[in-house]
């Protein structure tokens, strides 16, 4: 059986895009991934989702040749419109039991 | 091969200076792009154009290309570099989601070298390459949940061999982890594509997507069950026999209950890490579909009684 795990550490999430620690610093500063535990950013913890985050914001910066901060906005709107399509969804399978 | 027209991929003339090239790209990227359309099938278009971008607006890659176009513009599908062709310009696709066409890797390399707009640490340059990240889409029934059962994985794992991209079909056993919601993702380390030199093996990434239940909606870890109820029985109160993923309950209903009225039974939900979230019973009041003479009669003798009146609030915000 293999092992399962719901959190990834700083330094594979380093790894994860060949990154440099100093701009993974930065894409956290931005809010773009959140360490869901850790004081120091050699014990942070981040949940799986950050790694698709980083790996989103790190493509729209180089794809589309943008800012930190405008990934960092498109991110969270993307975040919300994730959000908002789930919450419709269960909203539509709600009604469909009235 | 077939040769790709980046020209006309970016709908531009062959002599289209960079600032051309930029708006052409801008104005597409902003169409194809993924996220723009989720729905549609522009992942590929997309990849094609951030392709030909990457091409064109290298000065030194373009010349490059102009060069191999002369020679291979006339060979459409059975395009081969030149004898001894080898580019100047080794590329590294890792941060553009460098996910690049055979044609472009063999003309450009493909490698693992530094580009443009590289950050990668040192430790990882040369031919020490992390492996791919893959990640699957999991249909997990409800009941699955509360199964000590593995669950078996198939998928298959892009895996660089001998500079080709081959995909390896693997099968795992996983027992999904206790509190897991839906979209949530499980990481499986080392289960992705295979890494290259001293690199670690990529993970995989277990998409968890709940089925929907016939019975059950899920918020969180509290299940959500509507239950049907007859006029007389929400007015009454009464008891009913309810499901839950474990087994049925009974419900107590109370006199004077309304639609959308909602009964919460604590432990009933989904096991989280700690403790099992509680189920929300949402009655609802269901008229039957037939009706008999003596049930007329009946309805009938409850209209001639006095009651509330259900719109009292229309006529007052009426005024």
């Amino acid at each position: 059986m293999v092992d399962t795990l719901l959190v990834i550490s700083f330094e594979e999430l380093c790894q994860v895009e060949r990154l440099n620690q100093e701009l993974i610093v930065e894409v956290i500063d931005y809010g773009i991934a959140e360490p869901v535990s850790g004081d120091d950013k050699n014990d942070w913890m981040f949940d799986t989702s950050s790694v698709r985050w980083v790996k989103k914001a790190i493509t729209l910066y180089s794809q589309l040749e943008l800012d930190w901060v405008a990934v960092a906005m498109i991110v969270e709107l993307l975040k919300q419109k994730e959000k908002l399509t789930e919450e419709n969804e269960y909203l539509h399978r709600r009604l469909t039991r009235f | 091969m077939e040769f790709k027209d980046y020209y006309q991929i970016l709908g531009v003339k062959e002599d289209a200076d960079l600032k051309e090239i930029k708006k052409a790209y801008r104005k597409l990227a902003l169409k194809l792009h993924p996220d723009m359309q989720p729905d549609s099938n522009s992942d590929e278009e997309f990849k094609e154009l951030v392709e030909a971008y990457e091409v064109l607006k290298d000065p030194q890659r373009r010349a490059e290309y102009d060069e191999l176009k002369k020679y291979g513009a006339t060979s459409h599908d059975n395009f081969q570099p030149p004898p001894g062709w080898q580019s100047n310009n080794d590329f590294n696709g890792a941060h553009t989601g460098g996910d690049f066409s055979d044609f472009f890797n063999s003309v450009f390399g493909g490698g693992f070298n530094q580009g443009p707009r590289s950050h990668q640490a040192d430790d990882f340059s040369g031919f020490s390459n992390h492996g791919q990240d893959a990640e699957i889409e999991v249909p997990v029934f409800l009941e699955d949940l509360f199964s000590e059962a593995p669950k078996t994985i198939q998928f298959s794992v892009p895996s660089l061999e001998n500079g080709q991209i081959k995909h390896v079909n693997k099968t795992l056993k996983v027992k999904i982890p206790v509190g897991v919601v839906d979209s949530e993702r499980i990481r499986l380390k080392g289960q992705g594509g295979k890494g290259q030199g001293q690199g670690r093996d990529g993970d995989l990434y277990l998409h968890i997507r709940l089925v929907p239940h016939p019975l059950f909606d899920v918020e969180g870890h509290n299940l959500v069950l509507t239950v049907p109820v007859l006029p007389w029985e929400a007015a009454l109160g009464c008891k009913v026999e309810v499901p839950t993923l474990t087994g049925k309950i009974s419900l107590n209903i109370k006199p004077n209950s309304q639609t959308g009225q909602k009964l919460r039974v604590k432990g009933k939900g989904l096991k989280m890490k700690t403790g099992v979230g509680d189920m929300i019973a949402v009655l609802k009041i269901v008229i039957p579909n037939t009706s008999s003479d003596e049930d007329n009669v009946l309805w009938q003798q409850l209209a001639e009684l006095k009651h509330d009146d259900p719109r009292s609030q229309w006529s007052k915000e009426n005024g």
